[in-house]
């Protein structure tokens, strides 16, 4: 070990007082950044969770167009369509070549149409979407959020949400009448509850089969959409780009089109915390920069006395620089200690009423160590004025005022 | 004659950039080998100007500064530093320990300087230096915890601890007792003697002043007596320098003590 370095720690370790106050400073500091941050991405990553976690990133139709057979040798697959819609025909050639993509979680195809369910004589306005059942898990988990019953859609078994089933006093193995567009009407047997996590999906969706429903609405052999989750959810406007661009005459829509407002809100929040924390740097910084520059003065004669006895200027500036790493590393140690402690209190605290934490927070190591690296290197370079006058100090003005 | 060690020629120190003021006027001197000098004069005629352009802390105005025929002038300023560190042992009028360290690490602290890692070595030796100016039951006190005279006997120490050729005193016991003060004086007797390290004390005291080898008294900048003390007898040799000062004091005690107008 150098001397400088036995010279900063221990100017630092008699200093006590102040070592420690400027420590905590950094702490403080830096806990914050590390609260901050992990809020801020838990919060992100929760709204996007809940925003596109268990519903389609992309989703794709067929576009106005023409009504034609699937060119299957060609690179480019038309699709086959109704002149006024926007269903999909020839969709299983589509969903062959979705299911080849890999940037693809799940491929579901949807054929829906909305109806009214009878009950009491009232009539409630229900969607009614034929969905596989094993495809459309992969993007609703419709089989793991199941309330009663079980999840399956034989025959004319339908799953109800939770909501429509709870406001009409709907249970698992009762039959229900729902009306459809065309004027006639249908009995369904519910065979289970589902609760999707969304208000207006429980009050007003209906499962069925995909089959079931093509006849029903008279789609023939096309279906309406088919949904598709994306592996990286902020990929969806590329994926669906490069849909619409291997697949003639389809319309690929996106979660983030859908979602303009939402996602600006998160990039400002996310900006306001990266200027919130620059700040809080900055505020570090100067503090430390401050105590030093005091520090300097107050061991200007021992600086002094080490020159006199032949420590270099550029010596007697490394102690200074020293001490600034080892408060900046000190500092972002019990900074992020002290900011896990905080998130850990965020979470308890969210969680006394419901038991759960409002929602999940997990610091991840890098963005710490980040954090931690910023800290310590922004304290270093505070040191750098102070360490640039104590190299300046002249050891004659010291000895000779005693 | 022994070898010179150190010799000034021409020195001048002027002070300040718009008020000038001229504080050396010229100063010759050589210092040889293994002397035990003194330099004293009135307060303000430039001793400690003429100590530390000496010491390579300060630069002369005009004039060059030899060590073994090495011009001060032509080092660099880490050059100056190591050879402060390697060659020099500084005697400051008040201790200037570092309150942080330490008995033992204060007196390490130009073995740190130097780069020492040969931990063992340089311990052993500081614990000699420690022992000799008789502070080996204190290695390990905070030298805030020292009375005045241990902490100038542990500056004593530091100086002395990187075998250094010149050892330069400025008032080194300028604010020690007169018990302290001889004390310190035997010290600096046996480091010459044991050591050979050569001696050059800026004094106060009448009495190192008469027991050194050579006086070199310094007026309004000026080298105005420089004799010494080993032709002349003890009783002379006081004589030389008392009648300069008793003008002023007095009271003077007989024996061991100490002008207080200078
Ligand atoms: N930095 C400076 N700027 C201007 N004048 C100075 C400076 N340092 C010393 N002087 C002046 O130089 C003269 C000699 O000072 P110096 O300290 O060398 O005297 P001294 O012989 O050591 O005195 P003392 O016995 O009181 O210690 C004094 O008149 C002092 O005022
Ligand atoms: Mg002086």
């Amino acid at each position: 070990m150098g001397f400088e370095w036995k010279v900063a720690l221990r100017f630092l370790k008699e200093g006590r007082g102040q070592t420690l106050f400027i420590l905590l400073g950094i702490a403080v500091g830096v806990s914050v950044q590390v609260f901050l941050n992990t809020l801020i991405t838990g919060l992100q990553d929760n709204l996007i969770d809940q925003t596109v976690g268990t519903s389609p990133h992309v989703w794709v139709s067929g576009r106005n167009g023409f009504q034609e057979t699937p060119l299957e040798a060609s690179n480019v697959i038309r699709g086959n369509f109704l002149e006024k819609d926007t269903d999909l025909g020839g969709w299983e050639v589509v969903e062959q070549v979705l299911e080849e993509r890999k940037d693809l979680t799940a491929v579901s195809p949807v054929a829906e149409g909305s109806g009214n369910l009878v009950k009491g004589g009232l009539a409630v306005p229900v969607l009614l979407r034929g969905i596989d059942l094993e495809k459309a898990d992969g993007i609703y988990r419709i089989s793991g959020r199941m309330v009663s019953g079980s999840p399956s859609l034989e025959g004319n078994q339908v799953l109800v949400g939770l909501d429509l089933a709870r406001e009409n006093e709907i249970g698992t193995g009762d039959v229900v009448q729902v009306a459809l567009p065309d004027g006639s009407s249908q009995s369904f047997t519910v065979s289970g509850i589902f609760d999707l996590g969304n208000g207006t999906l429980n009050g007003s969706w209906i499962f069925l089969d995909l089959g079931r429903a093509q006849r029903l609405f008279g789609l023939g052999d096309r279906i309406s959409k088919i949904e598709l989750q994306v592996a990286d959810v902020f990929q969806a406007e590329a994926v669906a780009d490069s849909v619409e661009g291997r697949l003639e005459g389809v319309l690929a829509e996106n979660w983030i089109e859908s979602n303009a407002s939402l996602l600006s809100a998160l990039q400002s929040q996310g900006s306001s915390s990266l200027l919130i924390q620059v700040f809080v740097l900055l505020a570090i910084t100067l503090g430390i920069s401050s105590v030093l520059a005091v520090s300097v003065v107050q061991k200007s004669k021992q600086l002094g006395i080490l020159k006199a006895m032949g420590a270099r200027n550029a010596s007697a500036s490394r102690i200074f620089l020293y001490q600034g790493a080892l408060l900046g590393i000190g500092g972002a140690l019990l900074g992020i200690g002290l900011g896990i402690g905080l998130i850990r209190m965020f979470l308890w605290g969210t969680a006394i009423q419901t038991g759960v934490p409002l929602f999940p927070l997990d610091p991840t190591l890098e963005s710490m160590a980040v954090i931690g690296a910023i800290a310590t290197v922004a304290s270093t370079l505070a040191a750098l004025l102070p360490a640039k006058r104590s190299s300046k100090l002249n050891p004659v003005e010291v000895i000779r005022n005693g | 004659m022994a070898e010179i060690v150190l010799e000034t020629k021409e020195l001048k120190k002027v002070y300040g950039t718009q008020v000038k003021t001229q504080v050396l006027h010229g100063i010759d001197l050589a210092v040889r080998k293994g002397e035990f000098a003194s330099i004293i004069g009135y307060s303000g005629s430039g001793k400690s100007t003429l100590l530390n352009i000496l010491g390579a802390l300060d630069k002369p105005t005009s004039g060059q500064v030899l060590f073994r025929g090495m011009d001060f002038g032509k080092m660099t300023e880490n050059d100056l530093a190591a050879f402060r560190n390697e060659n020099l042992g500084f005697i400051f009028q008040f201790h200037h320990l570092l309150p942080e360290f330490t008995a033992l690490e204060n007196v390490l602290i130009p073995t740190w300087i130097r780069g020492g890692r040969g931990r063992g070595k340089d311990v052993k030796k500081a614990k000699e230096l420690l022992d000799l100016v008789g502070l080996s039951e204190f290695l390990n006190k905070k030298s805030t915890n020292l009375s005045g005279g241990q902490q100038q006997r542990v500056a004593i120490a530091r100086a002395l601890v990187n075998e250094p050729a010149l050892l330069l005193g400025d008032e080194p016991t300028g604010n020690l007792d007169s018990d302290t003060t001889d004390q310190i004086y035997g010290l600096f007797r046996t480091i010459n003697e044991e050591l050979g390290t050569t001696l050059l004390i800026v004094t106060h005291n009448d009495h190192i002043a008469a027991k050194s080898d050579r006086v070199v008294e310094l007026t309004d900048g000026k080298v105005s007596r420089d004799y010494s003390n080993l032709e002349l007898g003890a009783e002379d040799a006081f004589r030389q320098v008392a009648p300069v000062y008793c003008k002023f004091c007095p009271h003077q005690p007989a024996h061991g003590g100490q002008s207080h107008l200078l």
